[in-house]
């Protein structure tokens, strides 16, 4: 099961494999690379001097020298981080809560149980996702305003205990691989599907909870348009509207910038090495089958 | 034998028991730390409580915004019944967020602003006309008082939706050291000597790119009214788009581009540090020779670069063009609808802007290297002096004054038209379409536009 | 209770959000298209109006659905492609591979506006690094996102960076194919190159079109890159349909003809999504 291949590919193959593999390896991590080293440089050394067209790549230019850390307490006092960290970690948390539990819920509803009209209704379900956010955005803003909900966390959290369809895909998809042997015999038992879900379904499926909550995490660190139209009150701004900010008036000032988005994906990548197997488990179980 | 062993186990799993517990112990510390932090809500600090909150939004930082916390500062201490408590927006998406906001029925009662936004938001009833928080006696001395340009900018069909507290004009930095090597004394009198002068201060390397731009005009709403076009007849009350003026100025902005190819010119463009602030400022580091810039490098490049030797002067007019001509916009100051405090707010755009105290206000124009709002502001000592210190700026306070200074159309779909305008310059400057037929393109455009209003009431 | 009720009752968050939050915005949209409304004014009735103008008289929509159109058309198979490729290396027993995995994950987690950023800045024609690298080779890179016949490829060839998700996926699929398929197909001769056409192809065709489907979808709304690095330039090489939606709602303020173009979309992505489906039971294989 574990290897597709059958038994240990031969030295030629692994050589090549490696070769190719450290090839196309570094397109991808040099940008993320890029980034942090242009966020450690001065300007002198990222734009050239009077009278050269260009500032030749000459390797010594690829890293920095001197390393400016100050480019990092700069951008920081430009917004208050510390405050816009807070308020995301707060959305995070209430969100990943929230989508987790209630997709986990209408996911076992769609993946366990039978009623009427189910098949047809969890197609409309994926064909929602399909929908512009721009179609919906105006008039869920009166929605909340009409609730009194403008200027509040509200909107930007109660939505998510609705569930999130791609979750709820993900999370079906995961309990249709389910042995149900394990649901059946507590049910003879006599647990109820509430029990099950909690003490049988959900213990199992920790790869895909973690996916989800780690997906939620990421859309609602980068959520910007949200806070920007509900939120008035510049103590409850977050990172993702501090980065916009930022760009909005240090466009050209690249070192700062980088170091700002640096600042910004760091405590991603932090908590995506934590999660790593877990997540990487969780979807590579769930988007294969159909 | 077998007895030790099983204590040393014990002893181990004990051990291993009570690190696992301690290590749970920590992270449900942590955990409750953090939720104490994130859940705990910080207090918006204010420091006139007992006061009338005055909420301001504007979309300056950085250096920008200091000036402005310090005019803020000065009214709050100016008086005691009003606090005026000032939000940073970012600018990208403030217009949107403001409209958000009024029609959550949570507006601020004043905002600084500069896009183009008084027509349309005017149409849509988005704003309260300044006019009607005036007498009749202020109105009407406002209207005598300010520089026309100013009101301008501010006025729609009648009403003042917008008072300005900075004008922004353009025109010519120039480095006398430059010219005076390629043997120039004194600024060109015509735009075509200063053509032909940008040329020749042109640098080239080996390779054939650019390192240092001689002059490159960019711009049509600026060089529009210099050749005597425009896109705006007031007495008219109509749009003047596709007419010979016009398309000199284009055909005028095609050609200087492509005398070095579009291409090269983006290049060049494209490794100057342009971080909006002036210490990096090409022009300092001597990659422009002459070139176009708004009013407000004078006091940055006094900040930044004082020992700097260089002069400004208004673009020269091409045969049988205008002087002292070209566009302007600015920074106003509106009041939506809505407002729960528009007499506060107005208070304090008065005080900003020096309708009521021009000595006072005065000061708050310097500091920003604002134009200002009228004459008696210039005249005060406080902003004499100031001029007197950067003699460079009279050049603006010269154009300032001219009747040939154009602000954007006051059309309702004033930010449509600018896109318009600017991909007509491009699709010219590009080579991608003639002049003319870029001039034609926009006039059948617009006409498109204005009958779809006509049609839909808008 | 019984059992009918008991799984509307599970799924009664979905329902009561998809009637609140989806059903009514949604109709409440397609009230608008037929309105002329800027936010502030209460929408006024205008009939097919906007539908018209849309039709017949917007250069521009046009425009931005056609880049809409050659984005989709050509990003989603070249990201497919580009993915099932990774995974299959990616599925080589060698040393080290779970690193491997995760420099090719990382991307799709990096939030877009500060990929875009960063991109931006390796783009740069003068100083940027793309240009610097190729400038070692003797090669004069172009002006990528400001020349209109390099801007819509550049945004094509950067949405291969984030194809790290998908590869995941693909990664399971293979883990999924029955080993006795091979063996089978070795014993009966089969190459390395047959054997990937006749098994592994076709097997991973279910996971294909789960990503054919997400892509498609992705493509339709793409703009948070195009918004960040180009805003639709240069001469409107990369508006895309979402862009100019987001350009006539809030920058013109036309909020009935933005929701007249919300709904054209909607039309657009679901009539595409279900010939997708139409035809997947000819292409997609299902078990063994």
């Amino acid at each position: 099961m574990k290897s597709s291949t059958f038994g240990k590919p031969s030295l030629g193959v692994r050589i090549a494999t490696h070769l190719t593999l450290l090839l196309l390896a570094v397109p991808y991590m040099l940008p993320l690379l890029w980034m942090l080293s242009t966020s450690l440089k001065e300007d002198t050394q990222i734009f050239p001097r009077e009278g050269a067209a260009t500032s030749a790549l000459a390797l010594e230019n690829l890293l920095p020298h001197p390393i400016a850390w100050h480019n990092y307490p700069d951008a920081m006092a430009t917004v208050p981080f510390g405050v816009y960290l807070k308020n995301t970690l707060l959305l995070c948390v209430v969100n990943v809560v929230g989508a987790v539990l209630s997709s986990a819920i209408i996911a076992y509803g769609f993946a366990r149980l039978q009623f009427r009209g189910r098949d047809a209704l969890f197609m409309l379900m994926i064909a929602t996702m399909a929908l512009p956010g721009q179609v919906t955005m105006i008039p869920t803003f009166a929605l909340f305003r009409e609730l009194g909900w403008y200027g509040t966390f509200l909107p930007l959290t109660v939505p998510a205990f609705f569930g999130a369809p791609f979750f709820v895909f993900l999370m079906r998809q995961f309990f249709l691989t389910l042995p149900t042997e394990l649901s059946e015999a507590a049910r003879m038992e006599g647990a109820t599907e509430w029990q099950i879900l909690w003490r049988v379904v959900l213990p199992l499926s920790k790869p895909v909870l973690a996916t989800c909550a780690l997906f939620q995490f990421l859309g609602t660190w980068n959520d910007f348009f949200g806070p920007l139209l509900y939120v008035n009150d510049p103590q409850k701004y977050t990172l993702a509207y501090g980065l916009q900010q930022f760009m909005s008036s240090y466009g050209g000032k690249w070192a700062q910038l980088m170091a700002a988005s640096t600042l910004f994906i760091l405590p991603i990548l932090v908590l995506f090495f934590l999660a790593q197997k877990t997540f990487i488990q969780g979807i590579a179980t769930t988007g294969s089958k159909d | 034998m077998a007895a030790k062993k099983v204590a040393q186990e014990d002893k181990v799993s004990v051990f291993h028991a009570l690190k696992k517990r301690a290590l749970f112990a920590l992270q449900v510390l942590v955990a409750v730390a953090l939720l104490a932090w994130v859940v705990n809500p910080s207090k918006e600090p204010r420091l006139f409580p007992e006061r009338i909150p005055v909420r301001f939004w504007h979309m300056w930082s950085g250096e920008w915004k200091d000036v402005v916390d310090k005019i803020v500062a000065r009214f709050n201490a100016s008086q005691s019944r009003y606090e005026v408590i000032a939000l940073s927006v970012p600018s990208g998406s403030a217009d949107q967020k403001l409209l958000m906001g009024v029609s959550g029925g949570d507006p601020p009662d004043v905002m600084a602003q500069w896009n183009q936004v008084i027509p349309a938001w005017a149409e849509s009833g988005l704003l309260t006309p300044l006019d009607s928080l005036m007498t009749p006696n202020e109105w009407e001395e406002l209207q005598a008082t300010a520089y026309p340009v100013a009101l301008k900018i501010g006025r729609y069909q009648g009403h003042l939706y917008g008072l300005t507290t900075g004008v922004n004009v353009f025109a010519c930095y120039y480095r006398p050291d430059h010219l005076a090597a390629q043997g120039a004394r004194t600024f060109p009198a015509t735009l075509e000597e200063l053509t032909e002068l940008g040329s020749k201060l042109t640098r080239l390397d080996e390779k054939g790119q650019i390192t240092r731009m001689g002059f490159m005009p960019m711009g049509f709403n600026i060089y529009a009214p210099i050749f005597g076009g425009g896109f705006f007849d007031r007495t008219r009350n109509a749009l003047t788009l596709n007419t010979p003026e016009n398309l000199r100025a284009l055909t005028f902005l095609a050609e200087s581009r492509g005398r070095y190819g579009y291409e090269q010119v983006v290049k060049f463009e494209s490794s100057l540090n342009t971080g909006g602030f002036a210490i990096e400022w090409p022009f300092i580091s001597g990659q422009y020779s002459v070139t176009v810039d708004g009013q407000w490098r004078v006091e940055q490049l006094a900040k930044y670069a004082p020992e700097l030797k260089y002069a400004t002067a208004p673009i020269p007019p091409p045969q049988g063009g205008r002087t002292l001509a070209g566009f302007a916009n600015g920074n106003f100051m509106i009041i939506p609808k809505g407002a729960r405090e528009a007499r506060g707010a107005f208070e304090f755009v008065k005080f900003w802007s020096g309708v009521d105290q021009p000595e006072r206000a005065a000061e708050f124009y310097t500091w920003g290297g604002w134009l200002p709002l009228s004459p008696k502001i210039a005249q005060t000592p406080v902003y004499k002096a100031y001029v007197k210190q950067y003699p460079q700026f009279q050049t603006f306070l010269d154009l300032l004054a001219s009747e040939n200074i154009q602000p954007t159309a006051p059309v309702p779909f004033q930010v449509l038209l600018t896109d318009r305008l600017t991909r007509t310059e491009e699709a010219a400057v590009r080579g991608t379409a003639t002049p003319k037929a870029a001039l034609l393109a926009l006039e059948v455009d617009i006409q498109r536009e204005l009958e779809r209003r006509k049609r839909f009431g808008l | 209770m019984k059992r009918e009720h008991l799984g509307y009752l599970f799924i009664s968050p979905w329902l009561l959000g998809f009637l609140g939050l989806t059903v009514f915005p949604f109709l409440a949209c397609l009230y608008l298209s037929f309105c002329r409304y800027d936010v502030m004014a209460p929408p006024v009735w205008i009939g097919l109006g906007n539908y018209q103008e849309l039709f017949f008289n917007d250069p521009l929509f046009w425009k931005s659905l056609q880049n809409t159109l050659l984005y989709a058309v050509l990003a989603v198979p070249l990201g497919i492609a580009a993915a099932v490729g990774l995974a299959l290396l990616l599925n080589v027993e060698v040393r080290g591979v779970s690193v491997y995995r995760t420099v090719f994950f990382l991307p799709h987690i990096v939030p877009t506006v500060a990929t875009s950023v960063v991109f931006m800045w390796i783009l740069n024609p003068q100083i940027g690094l793309m240009n610097n690298v190729l400038g070692l080779f003797g090669v004069e890179g172009p002006a990528w996102l400001q020349d209109p016949q390099w801007a819509m490829r550049t945004l094509i060839f950067m949405s291969l960076w984030g194809v790290g998700g998908s590869v995941i996926t693909y990664l399971a699929g293979l883990k999924d194919i029955p080993l006795s398929l091979y063996e089978a197909a070795r014993c009966d001769g089969a190459g390395a190159l047959a054997r990937a056409r006749h098994i592994t192809l076709p097997m991973l065709t279910p996971v294909i079109f789960f990503n054919l489907i997400m892509g498609i979808i992705g493509a339709f709304q793409y703009f948070t890159q195009a918004y960040i690095m180009t805003q639709g330039g240069p001469q409107d090489s990369t508006l895309f349909y979402s862009l100019y939606l987001f350009y006539r709602s809030w920058r013109y303020l036309d909020m009935g003809y933005a929701s007249a173009m919300a709904w054209i979309l909607f039309v657009v992505v679901s009539t595409t999504t279900f010939v997708v489906f139409k035809t997947h039971r000819r292409w997609v294989h299902y078990g063994s």
